[in-house]
């Protein structure tokens, strides 16, 4: 318990306390001098509440420790990297480390945390959901300064930018591991930055999770105005969150990208780079730009109610349908950024458990870079019924549908590898499989929204919600699921349970098909997304219950996972070797990885997949040369 | 010989591309008041862009091919600490890119009224600060840390007299002059947000630039750079000159195009 009190992570608690007392004390005392109102409903004033929050996450970046070095540089003095490791055992995830593969998973703890946290709200409200009227969130009911129905929104609307920031941190985990073992080198380009964007992100989550406290928001994560203009202060808490949260995802996909161009090995040619690299330069080059839209979007509506000023406000001049613009200028970008590493991942083991070259190396690697620029000029997809002008209604289509094409490349490759091959089917492969089905459900459900005339019933109900689980799972949640079953290993030196893991994989997928194949059934029969009830006359109660009976085993399934995980760090069976026969470089040697990776440089000598052909190995260990130092 | 030749050249060019882009902002003045034709502006904008991205941001930099390879030499690091910012840098652009197009969505064909001597006069000192920089950027490259301090300081108090007259002046001004930044006037609608918003958010950018350049001052006065290692000096000078390309959107969108709307 001592070690807690002194780890970084606890000291950057405190301090955002404290720097949320300066911010907010500040805020309030300049209101005293100007005559104007200091308290209201949540103590503090709401420009209180909001400078609070933000000096509060500075303050935790500082007060952690992990912007030491940087602020050394500033004042001239010079600092040295770390040759042995500070901290041991647990005590290394809540502490600073700059070791790529500690960051990489302490974003998959704090991914995994979100998660749990986010899966309880779905929990919660989904069981409110089971049956038509209101059973336990009535209006009488009141907890944080909301009544039922009002906490029903600020949970559906928690569970939402919740679990997207669990997904942003759980991809920024893999390939923080990855990324770097899978091109050779010995760390991320910028390993302090790298530290930064994960700690950055520990603010962000409380400072979102407040919100909840704070009379919540009912807008859904899209925080749309006129709505997000007057729901209470826990809205700004939400863009606020979310605002820090993006810069963790911008700093660290700029490290990614330089990374990749910078760090590789010896001989890795572009088209040599494994698959799940490309999928990481993908998609860190939307989370790199495409990200400060939503960040600019969602400090012109926190300006707007703190100064009034009314960029969105069509009472006084400005335009709601720009903050919708503003907002999937991002947010559709954003919706590749969770898929594209879980596709890579995918694409990345399928190989392995398939012992099979992976069909059309260049053309995958093509399709995820085709994915991401194509996936800029489709955003308008969203706002078909939103009173957008009309003729941007058929070009926005057909950009729309054409994502498909790139995507169904991949599609192409993964049967043509799994073709013939020798399938054998440990967890991380149920994984690759169950991903494989689920995102094509979500692919299929996907033109109909994208097509002009079924969108216009389809928009707002149930069967757009179907539709992007299914894409979600299928692109990240099963392939997630596979990379933590299959670098486990890796990481540990221990691996998990095969037994559970299979009950994992055989519990969740088939309730996860109940879930959404029955939210999609629901909503052609006329079920409104974002609802805490809904009229018994339509029929939908039986359902409903089926569907909440669906969640409720995914959350048993997950929680199982949860076990297995814990419990195999320790006492897992022994897997120090290459356990699945892989040819990519990090399982030729043994796990756990040592501080700077490989003992000594790799080069590239061969292609990455060619599974099955005999002495065609794909890297191996450089020669020592002299004078080259710890590279 | 050669050596200061050299330096010489180089310090020419700099005078050289200042003269450009200070006749290029008159161009456009005179071409706003004259013509009101938006397309020319936005060529003119972009062709000072340009100046200032080859000759002061020398973008062509990332083109270097690393002359040592070992991944943990002051020069291999260099060209990755570069590429790093120019990618910062084209992300932060995003940002701007995107209160453009909040401006011309709210605004289109109007724009606030402004005091268009004081508009003229910061864009001024912003451009002769940018030549002060690349000047000191250049004399660090030649080892005259001297130099480049001296340079740097003339930078700095541009800048600074840059953000007080934009936030001290040009606000007070033209909060006085009715514009208000909660569009509170049904007349001028949505420009004064507009207005505060994109002058603030590039405001804030200046400021950060002027703390980077107090850092890299403070680090040469006790001599951490040298002619060959000097990345801070480079990526200090870099930002500042990307604070200035910003500023040549912002300075036409918000004082040349379009009619101006009176507060009264
Ligand atoms: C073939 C590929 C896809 C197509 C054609 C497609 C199309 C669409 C369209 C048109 C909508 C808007 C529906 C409406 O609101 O009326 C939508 C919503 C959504 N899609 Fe997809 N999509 C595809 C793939 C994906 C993927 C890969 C993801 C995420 C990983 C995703 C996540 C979402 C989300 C989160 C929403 C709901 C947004 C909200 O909250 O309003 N989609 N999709
Ligand atoms: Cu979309």
């Amino acid at each position: 318990m001592k070690k807690f009190f002194t780890s970084a992570l606890f000291k950057g608690l405190v301090w955002q306390v404290i720097g949320f007392f300066i911010g907010a004390s500040l805020v309030t005392g300049i209101r005293a001098l100007m005559g104007l109102s200091t308290t209201d409903t949540f103590f503090f004033t709401e420009p209180a509440w909001v400078l609070g929050s933000f000096i509060g996450a500075i303050s935790f970046l500082v007060g952690c420790g992990v912007t030491d070095d940087w602020i050394k540089w500033a004042r001239g003095i010079e600092t040295h990297d770390e040759h042995e490791e500070h901290w041991h055992g647990w005590e290394k995830f809540i502490n600073v480390s700059f070791d790529h593969k500690v960051i990489g998973i302490q974003y998959t703890l704090i991914a995994l945390a979100l998660l749990a946290i986010g899966g309880t709200f779905a929990l919660i409200f989904r069981t409110e959901l089971a049956a038509s009227q209101l059973q336990f969130l009535t209006t009488e009911f009141q907890l944080f300064g909301q009544n039922g129905p009002q906490l029903y929104n600020t949970l559906m609307s928690l569970h939402g930018i919740v679990m997207i920031i669990s997904i942003l941190l759980g991809i920024s985990g893999i390939i923080n591991y990855a990324v770097p073992l899978l091109i050779g080198a010995a760390d991320m380009s910028f390993p302090r930055l790298n530290a930064f964007s994960y700690w950055i992100a520990v603010p962000a989550a409380v400072t979102l999770i407040s919100s909840l406290f704070l009379g919540g928001f009912d807008t859904g994560w899209t925080g749309y105005p006129p709505l997000s203009s007057r729901a209470p202060v826990g809205m700004q808490m939400f863009f606020m969150g979310v605002f820090i949260a993006g810069w963790s995802s911008i700093l660290g996909a700029l490290n990614v990208v330089v990374t990749v161009i910078r760090m590789r090995a010896k001989g890795m040619a572009a088209m040599k780079m494994p698959i799940f690299v490309w999928a990481s330069l993908a998609t860190s080059i939307i989370a790199m730009t495409a990200t400060q839209f939503i960040g600019l979007a969602f400090q012109l509506v926190m300006f707007q109610r703190l100064f009034g000023m009314g960029f969105f406000d069509p009472s006084k001049g400005g335009n709601p349908v720009l903050f919708q613009h503003l907002f999937w200028f991002y947010s559709h970008p954003a919706v590749y950024v969770f898929i594209l590493p879980g596709l890579g991942v995918i694409s990345e083991l399928l190989p392995v458990f398939v012992r099979k070259p992976l069909y059309g190396y260049r053309w995958i690697a093509m399709s995820s870079i085709g994915i991401a620029l194509v996936g800029f000029v489709v955003w308008a997809h969203h706002m078909f019924t939103s009173g957008m002008n009309e003729y941007l209604r058929v070009p926005f289509m057909y950009s729309t549908l054409l994502v498909s094409v790139p995507t169904g490349v991949k599609f192409f490759s993964w049967v043509a590898t799994m073709w013939k091959g020798k399938i054998s089917t440990p967890t991380p492969m149920l994984f690759v499989l169950g991903a494989i089905i689920v995102f094509l459900m979500g692919g299929l459900s996907g033109p109909p929204h994208a097509t002009v005339s079924t969108d216009l019933h389809l928009h707002d109900t149930y069967f757009v919600v179907g539709h992007f689980h299914d894409t979600i799972f299928g692109g990240f949640v099963f392939p997630f699921f596979a990379a933590i079953y299959y670098w486990f290993p890796k990481a540990t030196g221990r691996r998990m349970s095969e037994f559970w893991g299979k009950v994992h994989f055989w519990l969740m997928t088939p309730s996860f098909f109940v879930l959404t194949f029955g939210m999609m059934y629901v909503g052609l029969l006329g079920m409104r997304r974002r609802i805490a009830d809904y009229d018994p006359a339509l029929g939908l109660d039986t359902a409903h219950l089926v569907l909440t009976i669906g969640a409720f085993l995914i959350a048993l399934s997950v929680l199982i996972f949860f076990i297995n995980f814990f419990y195999s760090i320790k006492n897992g069976e022994k897997a120090e070797g290459n356990i699945w026969e892989s040819r990519s470089p990090e399982w030729q040697v043994p796990s756990p990885m040592s501080l700077h990776n490989y003992p000594t440089p790799i080069e590239v000598v061969g292609e990455p997949y060619d599974y099955g052909l005999k002495d065609a190995p794909y890297t191996r260990f450089a020669p020592a040369s002299k004078g080259k130092g710890k590279h | 010989m050669s050596h200061s030749q050299n330096k010489s050249a180089a310090l020419m060019q700099g005078v050289i591309i200042f003269i450009y882009l200070t006749a290029l902002t008159i161009l456009e003045y005179f071409v706003a008041v004259a013509f009101d034709a938006v397309p020319l502006l936005i060529v003119v904008a972009i062709a000072k862009a340009a100046l200032v991205l080859y000759y002061f941001m020398h973008i062509y930099k990332l083109n270097e091919t690393d002359s040592d390879t070992n991944h943990d030499s002051y020069a291999y690091k260099t060209i990755t600490n570069r590429l790093g910012l120019w990618l910062f840098l084209l992300s932060d652009s995003f940002v701007f890119a995107g209160l453009l197009v909040m401006r011309s969505n709210l605004l289109g064909l109007t724009r606030p009224e402004l005091n268009q001597v004081l508009g003229l006069g910061v864009t001024a000192v912003l451009l002769i600060s940018s030549f002060f920089m690349n000047r000191g950027e250049l004399l660090m490259a030649h080892g005259d840390v001297k130099g480049f301090m001296r340079n740097t300081v003339i930078t700095f108090i541009l800048g600074l007299g840059f953000l007080l007259g934009v936030v001290l002046l040009e606000w007070r001004i033209a909060a006085h002059e009715g514009l208000t930044a909660d569009f509170g006037n049904p007349v001028t609608g949505p420009v004064g947000g507009v207005f505060y918003m994109m002058t603030g958010m590039h405001a804030f950018h200046v400021f950060t630039g002027l703390i980077f350049l107090a850092v890299v001052w403070n680090n040469a006065r006790k001599g951490l750079y040298t002619a060959e290692q000097h990345w801070g000096v480079e990526a200090a000078a870099v930002y500042w000159h990307f604070v200035d390309l910003v500023w040549i959107f912002f300075y036409p969108a918000l004082y040349l195009i379009g009619t101006a709307v009176s507060a009264h």
